[in-house]
């Protein structure tokens, strides 16, 4: 039936008439999507500051007191877990929804699925390193020091990063044949974010048997341990290393399957 | 499942088909409500709405279709609502994957389905003239080159910085029409909302189209305005529910379709 099927060539192709690469077109079309949200805001990204701004203050203050630690051992660590965690739950969310979302520009034949993924990923570090800028401000109140080590943290981060690739196709795919995907996403991460160690703290000694099981299963807490462990100069469980490297690999693996499997018929879903 | 795509064109060999369909059938899923009383009464209304389902099932939008175009030649495919039309073009545009059937396309083929799809609502005309470059793979030098010409032929005048969802039917239709050609593409691919414009804007289109067609490129326009397919077109395709009912000279089909219109 199909004698001369290219392989290869999936989605309408831009003609590429110059120099400018995949991955400036991405940033450029990123920072737009980015910016023009809050064209008619007064303050503009600003906004992304004020929340978590306040959510630090007030929460470290109070649970400084009802978790009876050290504010300045508290404060690093809610910070950078709220921060990552807006991350986090930003790349898992946003993935339900990547392909409805760009519905336009799919059946426009505009943009490839890659493109798309690959902007909405952009979008969520931008809106991120525009709230790194509390992380920063902690540090410095907190005269916290920072050692070569704390630079793995940027290891952890890239891995992170990676992960919401793949995890934005995969359920981008799933989310745009079912619906009831983004319901499900939505309620977990709720609990997911208290089930965290990011408004408490694990303890350093002993943990019970609960509380490890809590721990151990808990796929984000071993990304925020990359990413956050360098900074608070604690060391990293060679097992959030293993969770994160076999997700890493599985995850790419299941993504690759998906996309050849199914890029053809999300037009048609979404 | 065939589909070509060949990007470079070969001028020195016999002229190749720009667009080549066999048998193209696509199969689309669809949402099928269970059987709803909404009408009956008000307790029946709410009930439904809360629970009533949704089957999945699937039906034959494109069934058995066959074009060939070639260089220079300009398709306008006729029909009524719902008949495929809009549907062939995004197939041709490789949207959609036929579920059957060969397609093989030689050159890009570039459309405009819909007059507000891509273009940012809240953007200023500038801003969607770049967003539209940069997705087409333009560097920002590049695009900058090609606004006035762009600004020129939409007549944005001094709302070139005042966003897109204030501006005019004609305007947007301008604009859209002006940065779709920005780069030519082999084959323009037309929606019918096309004739939505004025006789103004039918004249521009006119214009476009035809230095479009000198550089023996193609044009395929989805349309239900016999007049604007006569003026743009030079061959024909009837599509009813799918399926090809004519297919030949412009004038024979616009006949064909007449008659079927009277009876």
């Amino acid at each position: 039936m199909a004698p001369q099927e290219q392989g290869g060539n999936e989605m309408p192709a831009r003609d590429v008439i110059s120099g400018l690469s995949r991955f400036e077109f991405w940033l450029y079309s990123s920072w737009f999507k980015f910016l023009i949200q809050y064209r008619k805001t007064l303050l503009g990204p600003v906004w992304l500051l004020v929340g978590p701004a306040l959510f630090i203050l007030v929460l470290g203050l109070l649970f400084s007191q009802v978790n009876a630690v050290d504010a300045d051992l508290f404060i690093p660590h809610l910070t950078i877990g709220l921060i990552t965690w807006t991350l986090i739950s930003g790349f898992v969310t946003n993935s339900t929804t990547v392909f409805q979302r760009s519905r336009p520009q799919i059946l426009q034949g505009t943009m490839r699925l890659s493109d798309i993924v690959m902007v909405d990923i952009i979008s969520t570090v931008l809106q991120f390193l525009h709230q790194v800028v509390i992380v920063f401000a902690v540090f410095l109140i907190y005269s916290r020091s920072v050692s070569l080590y704390s630079f793995v943290s940027l290891l952890g981060l890239a891995l992170l990063i990676a992960n919401g690739i793949w995890l934005t196709v995969f359920f981008g795919i799933i989310g745009a044949r079912f619906r009831d995907l983004a319901e499900i996403v939505g309620a977990i991460m709720r609990i997911a974010f208290l089930a965290t160690p990011i408004i408490w703290l694990p303890g350093e000694t002993s943990h019970g048997l609960l509380m490890s099981a809590f721990l151990t299963f808990n796929p984000f807490y071993h990304f925020l341990e990359l990413v956050r462990a360098p900074l608070l100069n604690a060391a990293i469980a060679p097992l959030s290393w293993m969770v994160v490297l076999t997700l890493t690999v599985i995850g790419f693996a299941l993504a690759i399957v998906f996309y050849q499997r199914f890029f053809r018929q999300v037009p048609l879903w979404v | 499942m065939g589909v070509t795509r060949d990007r470079e064109v070969t001028s020195h060999q016999m002229p190749k088909p720009l667009i080549e369909a066999r048998n193209i059938k696509l199969r689309v899923p669809v949402f099928q409500p269970d059987e709803r009383q909404i009408l009956s009464n008000p307790k029946r209304f709410f009930l439904d709405l809360y629970f009533s389902r949704s089957r999945r099932g699937t039906i034959t939008i494109l069934d058995d279709i066959s074009v060939t175009l070639m260089p220079g030649e300009r398709l306008g495919v006729i029909g009524a609502n719902g008949a495929g039309k809009s549907t062939l073009l995004r197939v041709l545009a490789g949207i959609y994957v036929p579920t059957e059937g060969e397609l093989t396309v030689n050159g890009n083929a570039k459309g405009l389905f819909d007059i507000s799809l891509g273009m940012n609502q809240e953007a200023t005309g500038l801003e969607n003239i770049y967003m539209r470059g940069l997705q087409m793979g333009m560097n920002l030098s590049e695009i900058r080159e090609r606004v006035p010409g762009i600004v020129a032929f939409a007549e944005l005048g001094d709302s070139l910085e005042k966003p897109f969802n204030t501006y005019s039917t004609g305007m947007r239709l301008r604009l859209a029409v002006s940065v779709s050609t920005m780069i030519e593409p082999d084959i323009l691919l037309l929606d019918e909302w096309i004739g939505a414009g004025d006789v103004h804007f039918r004249q521009k289109l006119k214009e476009r189209m035809d230095r479009l067609v000198e550089k023996s490129r193609g044009l395929v326009l989805a349309t239900h305005n016999a007049a604007l397919m006569r003026s743009l077109c030079t061959h024909g395709l009837l599509l009813g529910e799918g399926k090809i009912l004519y297919y030949g000279a412009l004038e024979d089909t616009l006949a064909f379709y007449g008659e079927i219109n009277s009876t």
